[in-house]
């Protein structure tokens, strides 16, 4: 099996609320590997953000270990975890969070700006950044002069922006038309498949989780089931069936479709 | 907007700090300018009673003309000039040990003109004096050369000499009055008279109060004495005894013998100093403690300037920290330290004070005599205006019954470089207090509660 970046081993996140005690996270046992796309899925509190949360070390888990790129980072002081954050996560967040007085390469400079690298070689990676996601040109711009779709871009070029172990990504297609959607969905694929980034991905989205290669379902802080992703771009475009070729918007080829909406017509009979 | 707003109150509160000192120094200047004015006039007047020891001054009672009292206009009860007869100057030389008596006269026009005159704490006067005065002076040349008992500076024309008659000479503003220059003729008591010369007006002569220039002209004391029908008459006899020891018994017999005459020597001119002096010392002291009332009223002034400038950083970045609470939390999980995100925080509440000072500055320094005015009380104890001199009388040499030395010009309040970069330090320094707090509260807020907050 490869490597793994991401381990959790008996996960437990308890919420106070007064006397009683909410479980958001119940003993959560799971692996992320190196290069791997994974999607989590779950209704709405289910428990989904928390996860991400814990793993983003932005929270504390209650109970349990977590190891990010073999760093036990559970019992870690604030004063080590912002390293972590910075050097081995990436975040992709709904809203795009965005500073909306900087500029495009300036939001991607952001998470560079306290690190190693000089000013030039931190506006030069940005600007390569930029390129990547297809904004070439488009680092001038503040945040309320893009769109929606061009924003998430952004926030994606910020992600990658200290080259992190993993990217966690909390509904990045929550706040996109169906457009913006496929094409976000499709510029994570693509990262994954061409730079071996390690994407974990938040949705609640059916069609957005099936792009991955691996689901987890969430429910009531549990994953409850595990299935295989379509991930069309690591399938090189492939029918999932029949194996020809297929378009990158189509789960699979015509002649399968067909044989479904026929299959699916006898059913109806 | 805001942002504006906040920089406009953060500014007046800097203007205060930075114009108050202003008005303290201001104050300052202006009482040690007075002192020194003083100082310079009370040894003037020192060297001159000194010079004149042996002056035994008599004079019949006067008219409130021209002299009034200090601080007060004349007015009220008005005095009717009277006169002696000359043979008492005689007498009064038979007395042993007098070595001269120089005689004079005095008359007034009997037209008045109105004259407005400052008077203390900024309240003027409108006073009727006559239009003219006319000093009618015995000129005898040893008399003018040992005594000095004309005017000495002559601005056109010449002084007076042993045997003139039929000429004036005239104060400068009278030559205005008149129309007159030198070699004209001018219609005094009815009679003619050549202008020989004039002398400046301002400060000259017994009338040294400084709102009250001269408006006098001396002659021959047989022209005055025909031309306002007084012939035998004089009100004024200056007798020089032959000794300083000999004044006290001099001034004896002369005030036993001759009731009408009010007869003063240097030891009441010197106890008129002492009063003045004691008189000052006593404006001082109120002075004095007017400029330590405001040094108080400063302090608690800018105290609560510096309090009040803390308290809008605190509450505008505590505001903003608030505001932008989704920012920090976006900011820690990209990477930024809890160092990183304070020292942004303080960053930006430093140069929104820094720009607030540099707006206080302007404001300061545009509007610092006016804050000041309205902050401090004021030091306005001294009255009257700020170039009056005393000037010993040429002319009337014993005479100091009028001063006018106490005057303070207003006072100018300017905002040093000093202060000014003292404004910018303190600007920054209260920057960073007031936004340490919030600063701390956006550096220690968890990230992920941060994130849930919209």
């Amino acid at each position: 099996m490869s490597e793994a970046i991401l381990k959790t081993e008996k996960l437990f996140k308890t919420y106070e609320m007064g006397k009683r005690k909410v479980p958001a996270l119940y003993d959560l046992n799971f692996q992320v590997n190196k290069g791997e796309f994974v999607a989590i899925m779950g209704p709405s509190g289910s428990g989904k953000t928390t996860l991400l949360n814990v793993l983003g070390c932005l929270d504390k888990p209650t109970s349990g270990k977590m190891i990010l790129d073999e760093i036990d980072v559970t019992d870690l002081p604030e004063r080590q975890l912002y390293k972590i954050r910075r050097d081995k996560i990436g975040f992709i967040f709904q809203t795009f969070n965005l500073l909306p007085y900087l500029n495009a390469a300036e939001n991607v400079e952001l998470p560079m700006e306290y690190g190693k690298r000089s000013r030039s070689e931190r506006r030069k990676e940005a600007r390569r950044l930029l390129d990547l996601v297809g904004l070439a040109g488009r680092g001038e711009h503040r945040p309320q002069r893009l769109s929606a779709g061009e924003q998430q871009r952004v926030a994606i070029a910020r992600s990658l922006a200290n080259d992190p172990a993993i990217i966690l990504a909390d509904e990045p297609t929550g706040n996109l038309d169906a457009q913006n959607k496929s094409e976000i969905v499709k510029l994570l694929g693509n990262l994954n498949i061409e730079r071996g980034t390690t994407i974990v991905m938040v949705t609640h989205d059916g069609h957005v989780a099936m792009h991955s290669e691996r689901v987890l379902l969430l429910k009531d802080g549990k994953i409850t089931k595990e299935k295989q992703g379509l991930h069309l771009a690591k399938k090189k475009l492939a029918c999932p069936y029949c194996g020809s070729k297929i378009q990158p918007t189509d789960e699979r080829c015509p002649a399968c479709r067909k044989k479904l909406v026929a299959a699916e017509e006898e059913e109806s009979i | 907007m805001r942002a504006l707003l906040v920089i406009i109150a953060l500014g007046f509160s800097m203007a205060i700090m930075v114009s108050i000192p202003a008005g303290i120094v201001a104050n300052q200047e202006a009482a040690q300018s007075v002192t020194a004015n003083f100082n310079s006039t009370m040894t003037t007047m020192q060297e001159e009673i000194n010079k004149t020891a042996t002056l035994i001054e008599c004079q019949t009672s006067r008219g409130v003309f021209p002299g009034g009292q200090l601080g007060f206009p004349p007015g009220g009860s008005q005095q009717q000039q009277t006169y002696v007869e000359e043979s008492v100057a005689n007498e009064i030389r038979s007395i042993s040990g007098v070595k001269d008596v120089v005689e004079f006269i005095t008359v007034s026009s009997s037209e008045t003109t109105s004259e407005t005159i400052n008077g203390p704490g900024g309240r003027t006067f409108t006073i009727l004096r006559p239009v003219y005065t006319i000093t009618g002076v015995t000129l005898n040349s040893s008399f003018i050369d040992d005594y000095s008992i004309l005017p000495t500076n002559i601005t056109a024309g010449e002084n007076l000499h042993e045997g003139d008659s039929g000429v004036v000479l005239l104060s400068s503003n009278l030559t205005d009055y008149f129309g007159v220059g030198v070699g004209d003729n001018v219609e005094m008591y009815g009679e003619s008279f050549t202008v020989v010369g004039v002398y400046d007006a301002a400060g000259q002569g017994s009338i040294s109060q400084s709102n009250m220039e001269e408006r006098s002209a001396y002659m021959n004391i047989t022209d005055v004495q025909t031309a306002a029908a007084l012939t035998g008459n004089v009100s004024r006899l200056d007798v020089y005894a032959e000794d300083v020891s000999d004044v006290d018994s001099i001034a004896e017999v002369i005030s036993a013998a001759y009731t009408s005459l009010q007869v003063t020597t240097y030891k009441d001119r010197l106890s008129q100093l002492d009063n003045m002096q004691t008189m000052y010392s006593e404006t001082l002291t109120s002075a004095q403690a007017t400029v330590s009332a405001t040094e108080t009223v400063a302090t608690q002034e800018i105290m609560m300037a510096v309090v009040a400038t803390s308290l809008i950083v605190l509450f505008v970045m505590l505001y903003t920290v608030r505001e932008r609470t989704k920012e920090i939390g976006t900011l820690k999980a990209i990477g930024f330290s809890n160092w990183n995100v304070m020292s942004q925080f303080m960053l930006e509440g430093m140069l929104l004070s820094l720009i607030a000072g540099v707006v206080g500055i302007a404001i300061g320094t545009v509007g610092a005599p006016l804050l000041s005015g309205i902050l401090l009380p004021q030091i306005s104890p001294f009255g009257s205006r700020g170039n009056s001199q005393f000037q010993p009388g040429a002319a009337n040499p014993g005479n100091f019954g009028n001063f006018g030395i106490l005057g303070v010009s207003t006072v100018t309040v300017t905002v040093s470089l000093q202060t000014m970069l003292i404004a910018i330090g303190a600007a920054v320094l209260l920057g960073a207090l007031g936004s340490l707090y919030p600063a701390w509260r956006a550096a220690t807020t968890r990230p992920a509660e941060a994130m849930r907050y919209e």
